[in-house]
């Protein structure tokens, strides 16, 4: 077997940021200590970032690290795609499973590949007329909500329960014990989270590596529309794939996991992710990537071919976004949107509902850092622009008083970082109770816990005495002026299964 | 054998139907045996009351220093041998139940705990074990009350609460908190500590020790508060903690029992050390200026006979440290 360099540093570097991604998505929770930001591979993502930016008409902070990439990408090409992004690696690992190898025609291959561009475009339309949806592709956002709200709170569920399990066969051994709780302390975290509707993003992920498994890196072929973006990048690139001795095998084409060889074996540099294989599959050993290509006097070779789209392609692709932006954009002024979708608690300093839609990149860092779980993805809730934005459900957690997380973890700034004596005066909604469930307003039972959990230093909750059958009795009441909905006395309410006390998002302060 | 023969393998519609039973006959087999095996201890009648006999029945001293107040209190009394014997396991007991530092007054006093956890392995104790079910987020209220910080500063083995390892609550007589989950780790020690903070609660009036007892229940700890004074009369005489201790160094006058505005912090620079949790409740309720009966977990112990609060005839000693 040979020794191929390039491509063990190349799947080295994939299993790097792989781990890397994971490490830095598995540390965002508190106390937030990781040397890593969480919004690390959220904020040198091109697409979100510059999507983002161009549909609110600003320039996001942390923007040039991103263009930073982009750049990179325009001397040496779609190197992303093929060593960083840990969604292409997990396709990649998909793939080598299976050994069948599939190898779709040129005509197939041209077709396909526009239709990422088509989306992008779709993307670039939609954030002319300030929409941004470039979180419904992007594979970082996909592939990060998969870690945060299927993979890590699966992981801490396997690695808790075997704990369990193997506690109580050792009849609580003392050290195992011991050894259980020092991980809850560090690594494991006290609580299990879990998201609503996370099958959704878990189907995503099966479909993606599924379609992999049988014809490698599909998704990057025909969706991506980050890969979309980079491969635009890619083309002025000066790093080029040359080969000085062809015998016209056929290897590189057949083997190419991009389908970027073509039948001539031409190559198209922006569906190229350089993996290298081709260096090593190549059995004369005469390929070579290089930057100043024509000085290795190729044999092969490499036509400047019309590749991406043409311009008819183009201004039907422009006509036919730009038509189903508008359909979508009419339903979307800033009155109907808060008055469709009355019963959503965003998170506290969560910019204007409308800024808000856009701002966020449905990353999920917000819920997974969330203490108490409280922070669930929204699906149907809020309409078709709201799909997989975080809301408060205080059945589940409430809003922790001392708490600022979502807020320092958020990439783009729609959870607006704010000083922590601000954050506890903000309104997220107002508590109110149901007089016809709460114990001691309908059947004259102690109770007051929504009083005792009131984080609010003056209490929101206020107490009637009143005397009932001779017994005083001690009735909560709301203190509207103080009360910023947190959420906890919904939380621990005893009353089941519908809660005596409700929040509502009324007169909620957005930034 | 390759790795992804696997997915190449034709199998025929009954071997998948075997295929299928024997993996779902396993699982079934699995899940019972482990159900029976794996089985531990489920029901609990409670701790034996240990009636140490002390020098005083109670000592109230006081002191600007919490960690000496501490050490001088225990002492007085009789000193930690008393009540831990050597190699064996101690639970203290505080709150922490708040995401709040010591200088707001909602949870116990850390220093408090750092001179009971430096008393306890004097005594000789092989092990001292601390947690608390907080309200609020766990890692938040550990970090923040500092005792978490100090519990392992002093080689004390301070823990989260498992929902899943706990005991259902037997009583030998009719009581609301019949079969109620109470944790293993409150139940299998040697010797109990509480060490509450007293505080303003509206339901209650005070926070004493024997609501602070509530911490170490699981299960829908909302409900307690219906019928609180029956329920924490009869957990206390469930738990029959060995020593009491009641933290008011700084007492939480108004808006407990969580707090926040430090215009609402006394310092009081007490510390309640008993060995009848009614008694020291009952003194300190006293010292606040709440009649003892007023309290209704105090007042249901009294009318059942099950604590004895009889504040003249019993054996208390005034402290200045």
């Amino acid at each position: 077997m040979k020794f191929k360099k390039l491509v063990l540093i190349r799947g080295f570097s994939q299993i790097i940021f792989f781990l890397g991604f994971g490490y830095i998505l598995w540390t965002t929770t508190y106390p937030l200590t990781s040397p890593l930001p969480s919004d690390l591979f959220f904020k040198t993502n091109p697409l979100l970032m510059i999507i983002s930016s161009l549909s609110e008409r600003i320039v996001l902070t942390g923007i040039i690290y991103s263009l930073i990439l982009l750049l990179l990408s325009m001397i040496i090409g779609r190197y992303f795609c093929g060593w960083v992004c840990p969604l292409g690696s997990f396709m990649d690992f998909a793939n080598w499973l299976n050994k069948k190898k599939f190898v779709a025609p040129d005509k197939t291959n041209r077709k396909v590949r526009k239709f990422k561009y088509l989306i992008l475009l779709i993307i670039f339309c939609f954030a002319i007329f300030k929409v941004q949806i470039s979180w419904l592709f992007d594979p970082i956002v996909i592939f990060g909500r998969f870690v945060s709200l299927n993979l890590i709170p699966a992981i801490t569920l396997i690695i808790d329960n075997s704990f369990i399990r193997l506690l109580k066969a050792s009849n609580l051994s003392l050290r195992l014990f011991d050894l259980y709780r020092d991980l809850q302390q560090s690594i494991l975290g006290v609580k299990i989270s879990f998201f609503a509707h996370s099958w959704i993003t878990l189907l995503d992920i099966l479909l993606i590596i599924l379609a992999a498994f049988y014809i490698p890196r599909l998704w990057c072929r025909t969706i991506c529309p980050l890969g979309g973006l980079y491969a635009l990048a890619a083309k002025c690139s000066p790093l080029k794939r040359v080969v000085t001795k062809c015998i016209a095998c056929g290897k590189c084409n057949t083997r190419c996991r991009m389908g970027a060889i073509k039948k001539d074996f031409s190559y198209l540099k922006s569906e190229c992710i350089l993996c290298m294989d081709c260096v090593y599959d190549c059995p004369t050993q005469e390929t070579f990537f290089h930057f100043n290509a024509l000085r290795l006097k190729p044999q092969a070779k490499t036509p400047e071919i019309k590749s991406g789209i043409s311009r008819r392609e183009f201004l039907i692709m422009t006509l036919t976004s730009s038509l189903s932006l508008l359909a979508i954009k009419k339903s979307s002024s800033q009155d109907f949107l808060d008055s469709r979708h009355p019963y959503i608690i965003r998170p506290p300093a969560a910019l204007k509902e409308d800024t808000f839609l856009n701002r966020c990149i449905r990353c999920g860092n917000c819920m997974k850092v969330c203490p108490t779980n409280g922070l669930q993805p929204v699906i149907v809730a809020c309409g078709a622009r709201g799909v997989w934005s975080p809301q408060l459900i205080a059945d589940i957690g409430y809003c922790e008083y001392n708490c600022t997380l979502c807020s320092q973890v958020c990439p783009t700034g729609a959870i607006k970082k704010i000083p922590l004596a601000k954050k506890q005066t903000l309104k997220l909604g107002i508590a109110k109770i149901n007089r016809e469930t709460c114990l001691p307003w309908a059947k004259n039972k102690e109770c007051i816990g929504c009083e005792e959990h009131c984080p609010i230093p003056d209490k929101a909750i206020k107490i009637k005495e009143e005397i009932v059958d001779g017994k005083l009795l001690l009735r909560p009441e709301i203190d509207e002026k103080l009360c910023i909905g947190c959420g906890i006395c919904q939380t621990k309410c005893p009353v089941r299964p519908i809660r005596a006390i409700k929040m509502v998002p009324e007169k909620s302060d957005r930034m | 054998m390759k790795f992804d023969s696997i997915f190449q393998k034709k199998i025929s519609r009954k071997e998948f139907l075997k295929l299928l039973c024997s993996g779902a006959s396993l699982l079934v087999t699995e899940s019972i045996i482990a159900k029976a095996a794996l089985a531990l201890p489920a029901d609990s009648t409670g701790r034996i009351k240990k009636n140490i006999k002390t020098a005083y029945d109670l000592v109230a001293a006081s002191g600007s220093d919490p960690y000496q107040l501490t050490l001088k209190a225990i002492q007085a009394i009789g000193g930690m041998e008393h009540f831990v014997k050597p190699n064996s396991t101690v639970l203290i007991k505080p709150n922490i139940a708040w995401d709040r530092t010591p200088e707001q007054a909602a949870n116990t006093n850390p220093d408090v705990i750092a001179a009971l956890i430096d008393l306890c392995f004097q005594a000789g104790a092989k092990r001292v074990n601390i947690f608390d079910n907080c309200c609020n987020d766990a890692k938040r209220c550990y970090d923040n009350s500092g005792i978490q910080k100090i519990a392992k500063e002093h080689k004390a083995n301070i823990f989260f609460p498992s929902p899943w390892n706990v005991c259902q609550a037997k009583f030998a007589y009719q009581s609301p908190m019949e079969n109620w989950p109470v944790f293993r780790e409150a139940l299998e020690c040697d010797t109990f500590i509480n060490v509450p903070i007293m505080k303003h609660h509206r339901l209650t009036g005070l926070t004493l020790s024997m609501k602070n007892l509530m911490g170490i229940c699981s299960g829908s700890r909302g409900n307690i508060h219906t019928d609180i004074g029956l329920k924490l009369a009869d957990l206390t005489n469930f738990i029959n903690p060995d020593l009491t201790v009641i933290d008011a160094y700084r007492v939480l006058l108004r808006n407990g029992p969580v707090g926040g505005n430090l215009e609402d912090v006394q310092l009081t620079q007490k510390l309640i050390v008993g060995t009848e949790p009614v008694l020291t409740d009952a003194y300190a309720a006293k010292l606040m200026g709440y009649d003892p009966m007023s309290i209704p977990y105090i007042a249901s112990a009294i009318n059942r006979d099950l604590g004895n609060a009889d504040l003249d005839q019993a054996n208390i000693l005034d402290l200045t440290v």
